[in-house]
């Protein structure tokens, strides 16, 4: 343990030896490459021990440490605003040396403040600017926590260069969104960015976070995921005693030994609670065991927003890497420097002794927070101080001349380019659409859609114990399959698989839960009701008996429980799969049907096979306590004689709640019976059938695991295959559409137009010869398409006549082929006449349409229509 | 016509009833089963006696839940004797000599009715066949198309047919059918098409649309009166009917003659004006009084009722749970002594069970007599309550009715006055106006004006007297009654739970006592 504990100082002496050295080089080197060099020169033993310590600490740092550095930009592409300031920026930029001036002469003890500092080009970029407010076409993106859920998983976190002080480097979203990578201020700027897009109240915060947070490590943090949302017990309001409220009956116990007990009961309690505090506290001891020895220097950027905007009731931090939202009092943020927005940039004034506990986020108050830029709008002051202000005025008199040196200037507009997110990197979302996040005793995977050919997005794995080395439960999240399967929960203890299904499983199916996918096995399968037609809602499944629920049945059925004998062994010659376990004993029950009268409702059956005997038990009337009962003996017996007796009346054993005549008889209760003997064999036929439902639907399910085929919605255009051939099928169409229309518009004056001077008006005299001249050149093509058309009908025709005639000559010698081969020229030939008689006749009628309707058209030509209207 | 004709008409007979029934009973064994025990006529759900050569329907008064009833091919006259079978749904009367639809009155429920081949001239008498679906009419006598009309007050009428009937023959029978009975489905066994439909609606318009606005007339009106009627009932539970207005006190006059006479007098009917007024006002106090009133009795007689339910409800429930536990434990020991092979081991199981069912018959009246305790406590709380509420409405309504009495007084006192001063200027001869007659005739002299001034006022306190008397009877006898019924409804109440524990006991006991018997005689 010595040992141990010396090498645990010695590494911690070296890391702040390292963390000393680094910031006065200001090199960006790893921290854990240093460690590494460390290691070198350390005894076997010791790296194993250090190894295993570091691999407690220092899971979430990614292997490749890399920053990205200048020469894996390209600046080439960027825009000019990236690479130059305009002089507004120029002058900001300069009131803040001066005002950076001033802070540090009247604040020597505190760190130069993180105001300009290089863009990827190397320019001094006010870091107001940089945050450039967007709104994202995505609904997904409208809210807080999925947008900051989106930043988190969309990029991948580097370290800062130097832990202990603010980057010299902060590149536009533009370029951390194209690499995916970036350190906390890169983060917080492009969520700040869409934040306030989307209208929210946020800043950009420098402060000092825990080690845990600077270096996203969750491994001490329960995962969100396996926390179970609190059950808020609704504690029924006992509603006050009414007017005629009947009164309890007098209580007779004694009351001494009810406190004696109650005394006793608490007791034991306090025990308990007493143990659980003891385990929990040692529990505690365990986790922090380690402490971090630059606790409130590590720099760290996240996110604030102001409540007001937005319907946000109250302050919060969100950390951009972990996407978790904070209060403003959490253990984990250690100190604010400064924050700011694209409008204003403001520093704390306020000690942070007690971590972010005590700061007061009311950025209008001067006092506690200074700003650079007096800026338009002046935020929020809380409605009670705003009045002091007022009073205050006065006293602000003297820092009237500097505000109105600033007053002239306000924030210049960002430099940075629009955020765009592609719809294809906004569906991938990590880096290379995987991601994994260890938290404590849980690791949780993610995906994008269709990166796995299961449809597996989200995998979450519990663990027993700190090292996770056992694995307690899987929780697996599909999506787009067409098994409709949505969740995979395997229980690795019990051995239980849940499965659940959306609405749309082709058997209705809901929730599957199993341990083994044999029949015949405990198993539950839920269903959607709606979706089947008998309404089963749930079976329930042991190796003897199998239980099932219905709802909103027309027969009113709820309930069916069966218990199976065992099987029957049978003669090899039948195969396993028809032999059904024998039915021991059927039990249904049913809804009240409003229909019958209670006495006539049964709410019961039992059959009773093996001792045919059938149990029945009415539903209860309204207003009694006991419900009528009827057993029948099915035993056929043979009397004296030998004849079949058919009933007797010990065979039906009744009990009628009011006795009726009609149920006295014999023959009533024969029917009874009778109907009750055919329906006895339709339960067990519906039994059989249950399990033979059963057997499919576990088919249904292996080949389903096996063929895992993804579904692709019809919105989705670019996996949907058939959508996509539609809808360049339906582009084409437009285009050919559009070509016609065009076609369509020829002028038919150009020609005649061209022979005129140009760029003269019109005569009356002009236009009159131009509409004759139009209209009868149209005439003239008219009738040359007639005669075209007639004479290759009078071509065929004569063609026709020629081959007939010289059939009628050859008809004698000709074969038969070349007889049939002359009947098709015929037919041919007769068909290809028919067709231009008909366009002759069809040119015939249409002609003098097309040309009147020319003449009217001619006569509206906005061209020629003032000239031609003095002729109409 | 029929063949049967010349054969002799057969009575409708109990023997003949029997044959009919035991005929079309069930088979079988069933059938044996039957014989064996007979069967009652109210049992019979369906009946056939076609061909039979009946004359006269007779002796179908037990058939009381028949459900069909066929006497086709006979040679009936009369529809009658059909009275008591209110049940009845399908009743066939086809090829019989019936002349006129009569005696259906009662058969409420009937849905299918046919009357093919007879000698039917007109459609009337089937005002009770709300439900009526099916009509057959064909080859009958009817002559007159507007008999249709009359069908039209059948909702639910879907098939009708009429084929062979003289008006059949005219030329617009279809469409005039299908445009006056707009549902209908089938004519004459044939689908209506949409088209013909179509058709006759153009065709008919005018006189449908007519004949739609009449019968929607006539609805309204109905409706009026029924929603009038209903306010008066309301009214009337309220005690404090026709006090909305002025009847009461044209009531007071209705019967005056003095009064009426002495009302033409000068100066007369300004007082009258203003006393009317003023008593009018007064009873419409009265009228929202009641009103008022009676919302609140009926409010706490709701929460009253609600609170009782519950408390019955929730014992109810108690009690149900009690017997449905018991119930599984008895029917596993059941099953576990009929297993058994030990005597000695049944005998001690039989005892165990012997002591459940006390315990369950003890623990289920126990309920019930808590029940019975508490509910006796609420009972009387509300009796109080309720009988302070109808005194103090009673109260009340006097002090008002008080008020219209000095109005009356007040009235009759000017009223004397009045006659005394025309007395005086008739005696002096100083009245400018004539006076009718029979006015004239009371001015005799001072003692028949007073009386007849007076008669006049007595008579209108007995009216208002007797306003209030029949008020205040009708309200204490409504109290009475309320809480007799309460008391008798949780008298019933605890009899009938308290048989069926008895009952249920006694059952479970039985079934006991069978399981021993059986035992010992294995």
């Amino acid at each position: 343990m010595e040992v141990l504990k010396e090498k645990v100082e010695e590494e911690e002496a070296a890391e702040r030896e390292d963390a000393a050295e680094r910031a006065e080089r200001g090199e960006k080197m790893m921290r854990l490459m240093e460690v590494r060099k460390e290691e070198t020169t350390m005894t076997q033993e010791m790296l194993r021990d250090l190894e295993r310590k570091l691999s407690e600490i220092e899971v979430s740092i990614p292997e490749k440490p890399s920053t990205f550095t200048k020469d894996t930009i390209d600046i080439s592409k960027l825009p000019l605003s990236y690479k130059s300031n305009t002089p507004k920026e120029e002058h900001l930029l300069r009131v803040a040396d001066n005002f950076s001036r001033q802070y540090s002469l009247l604040c020597p003890d505190r760190v130069p403040l993180f105001l300009h500092p290089l863009n990827e080009c190397e320019v001094p970029k006010f870091v107001s600017t940089t945050i450039r407010p967007t709104l994202m076409p995505y609904p997904e993106l409208y809210n807080w926590d999925t947008c900051a859920q989106f930043v988190s998983d969309f990029l991948a976190m580097l370290p800062l260069p130097d832990p202990l002080k603010p980057p010299s480097y902060l590149y536009s979203s533009t370029t951390v969104l194209k690499h995916q990578k970036g350190n906390c201020f890169d983060f917080s700027t492009l969520l700040c960015s869409m934040l306030i897009g989307a209208g929210y109240d946020a800043y950009c915060v420098n402060g000092y976070g825990s080690q845990d947070l600077c270096h996203m490590d969750l491994t001490r943090e329960v995962c969100p995921l396996t926390v179970k949302p609190k059950e808020t017990v609704q504690e029924e309001e006992k509603a006050p005693p009414k007017k005629y409220a009947i009164k309890p009956p007098r209580d007779l116990s004694s009351r001494f030994e009810q406190e004696q007990e109650m005394k006793r009961q608490e007791e034991i309690k306090a025990a308990e609670e007493k143990r659980r505090r003891q385990e929990e506290e040692r529990l505690m001891e365990v986790d922090s065991a380690k402490t971090d020895p630059l606790h409130g220097l590590r720099v760290h950027s996240w996110v604030l927003v102001l409540s007001g905007k937005r319907e946000v009731p109250e302050s919060f931090f969100i950390d951009p890497f972990t996407a978790r939202s904070y209060s403003t009092q959490d253990d984990n943020f250690l100190g604010i420097e400064s924050l700011w927005n694209h409008k204003n940039y403001w520093i704390n004034m306020q000690d942070c002794w007690n971590c972010c506990k005590d700061l007061i986020f009311d950025l209008g108050d001067p006092v506690m927070w200074e700003y650079l830029l007096l800026g338009t709008d002046k935020p929020l002051l809380s409605p009670a101080e705003e009045e002091d202000n007022g009073a205050n005025d006065d006293d602000d008199v003297e820092n009237l001349g500097k505000e109105d040196e600033d007053k002239s200037f306000d924030m210049p507009n960002s430099w940075v380019e629009q955020i765009e997110i592609s719809p294809e990197v906004f569906e991938t979302r990590c880096p290379n659409g995987k991601k994994v996040i260890q938290y404590k005793k849980a690791k949780l995977e993610k995906w994008a859609p269709y990166l796995n050919n299961n449809g597996l997005v989200c995998r979450l794995t519990t663990y027993e114990d700190l090292e996770c080395t056992k694995t307690l439960e899987i929780k697996e999240w599909y999506q787009n399959r067409e098994d409709m399967l949505e969740l995979k929960h395997i229980n690795k203890t019990t051995g239980l698989n849940i499965d659940y299904f959306k609405p749309g499983h082709p058997q209705a199916l809901r929730v599957h839960s199993y341990t083994s996918m044999q029949p015949e096995m405990d198993r539950v399968m839920e269903f959607y009701e709606k979706a089947r037609v008998d309404g089963l809602i749930k079976r329930e499944e042991t190796p003897k008996t199998m239980t099932e629920y219905y709802q909103g049945r027309p027969d009113f059925l709820s309930y069916r429980h069966i218990n199976f004998g065992p099987r029957v062994k049978k003669l090899v010659l039948n195969s396993a799969e028809s032999n059904p376990r024998p039915v021991v004993k059927i039990i249904e029950r049913f809804f009240r049907n409003p229909a019958k009268p209670a006495d006539e409702d049964v709410a019961e059956r039992v059959f009773l096979i093996l001792d045919e005997r059938i149990q029945l038990r009415y539903h209860c009337r309204e207003d009694h306590i006991t419900a009528s009962k009827r057993e029948f003996l099915r035993r056929t017996e043979v009397d004296s004689k030998g004849n079949k007796i058919i009933m007797t009346p010990d065979m039906c054993i009744s009990f009628e709640v009011e006795p009726m005549e009609h149920t006295k008889k014999l023959l009533y209760q024969y029917e009874a019976m009778m109907k009750l003997k055919n329906e006895e064999k339709l339960s067990r036929h519906q039994a059989w059938e249950s399990e033979l439902e059963v057997l499919e639907i576990l088919k249904l399910r292996e080949e389903e695991e096996e063929a895992h085929v993804l579904t692709t919605s019809i919105y989705d255009t670019k996996r949907n295959e058939k959508s996509k051939e539609y809808r360049e099928a339906m582009e084409r169409v437009m285009h050919e559409e559009h070509l016609r229309q065009v076609e369509a518009q020829l002028d038919y004056l150009a020609p005649f137009l061209a022979q005129l001077p140009p760029g003269e008006k019109l005569t009356r005299w002009q236009a009159v010869r131009l509409k004759d001249e139009c209209l009868s050149d149209f005439k003239q093509r008219l009738i040359n398409k007639a005669n075209l058309i007639q004479a290759r009908f009078e071509k065929e025709t004569q063609e026709l006549q020629k081959q007939q005639q010289w059939y009628q000559e050859n008809q004698v010698t000709l074969t038969p082929e070349d007889e049939d081969l002359y009947l098709s020229y015929c037919s041919q030939a007769m068909f290809r006449i028919r067709i231009l008689e008909q366009r002759l006749n069809r040119h015939k009628e249409l002609a003098p349409l097309k040309y009147l309707a020319l003449e009217e058209k001619l006569y509206k030509d906005p061209r020629l229509v003032e000239l031609l209207k003095v002729f109409v | 016509m029929h063949q049967l004709c010349d054969m002799e008409p057969r009575v409708m007979d109990d023997d003949m009833l029997k044959l009919a029934v035991g005929e079309q009973g069930p088979r079988d064994e069933a059938g044996q089963l039957a014989k064996q025990e007979g069967i009652l006529f109210k049992d019979v759900l369906s009946l056939q006696l076609d061909f039979q050569n009946i004359l006269r329907i007779d002796n179908l008064w037990q058939f009381e839940n028949l459900r069909k009833l066929q006497l086709d091919n006979n040679t009936i006259e009369k529809i009658e004797g059909l009275e008591k079978l209110t049940r009845l749904v399908w009743l066939d009367l086809s090829f019989n000599n019936i002349e006129t639809i009569e005696g259906l009155d009662t058969l409420v429920n009937l849905e299918d009715l046919s009357l093919f081949n007879n000698r039917i001239a007109k459609i009337d008498s089937l005002d009770a066949l709300v439900k009526l679906q099916v009509l057959s009419l064909g080859n009958n006598r009817i002559g007159n198309l507007m008999n249709i009309i009359y069908l039209r007050r059948f909702k639910d009428l879907r098939t009708l047919s009429l084929a062979g009937n003289p008006i059949a023959a005219a030329e617009d029978y279809r469409m005039f059918i299908c445009a006056y009975l707009p549902d209908l489905v089938y004519l004459d066994f044939r689908r209506i098409d949409d088209h013909t439909k179509e058709l006759a609606e153009v065709k008919h318009q005018y006189s449908t649309d007519e004949l739609k606005h009449q019968e929607n007339l006539m609805q309204a009106r109905l409706e009026d009166e029924q929603a009038r009627r209903e306010e008066l009932e309301e009214h009337k539970a309220a005690f404090v009917e026709n006090l909305n207005g002025s009847f009461l006190f044209d009531s007071m006059y209705a019967e005056d003659v003095e009064g009426s006479k002495l009302a033409s007098l000068p100066g007369v009917a300004e007082l009258m004006e203003t006393y009317k007024d003023k008593f009018v006002i007064i009873c419409l106090n009265i009228f929202e009084y009641g009103l008022k009133q009676q919302e609140k009795r009926k409010a706490e007689l709701d929460t009253f009722n609600e609170r009782v339910q519950e408390a019955v409800q929730e014992n109810q429930a108690q009690g149900r749970h009690r017997t449905a536990e018991f119930e599984e434990k008895h029917l596993l020991s059941l099953s576990t002594i009929r297993g058994e092979s030990e005597l000695t081991d049944i005998e001690t199981k039989i005892a165990d069970q012997r002591e459940d069912i006390a315990e369950l018959s003890n623990a289920l009246m126990t309920l019930e007599m808590q029940l019975v305790e508490q509910l006796e406590e609420t009972i009387n709380m509300f009796e109080r309550n309720i009988v302070d509420l109808v005194e103090l409405f009673i109260e009340n309504v006097q002090s008002l009715m008080a008020q219209c009495r000095d109005l009356e007084n007040h009235h009759h006192e000017k009223l004397l006055e009045i006659a005394i001063n025309i007395l005086e200027k008739i005696v002096k001869g100083e009245l400018d106006e004539d006076l009718p007659d029979d006015v004239r005739a009371l001015f005799v002299d001072k003692d028949t004006i007073v009386n007849a001034v007076g008669a006049s006022h007595d008579m209108h306190l007995l009216k208002i007297d007797n306003r209030e008397d029949e008020l205040v009877t009708r309200v204490n006898s409504w109290c009475t009654h309320l809480v007799d019924k309460i008391h008798k409804d949780e008298m019933t109440r605890n009899r009938r739970r308290v048989k069926e524990i008895i009952q249920y006991g006694d059952h479970v006991q039985g079934e006991l006592d069978s399981l021993e018997c059986g035992d010992i005689l294995d």
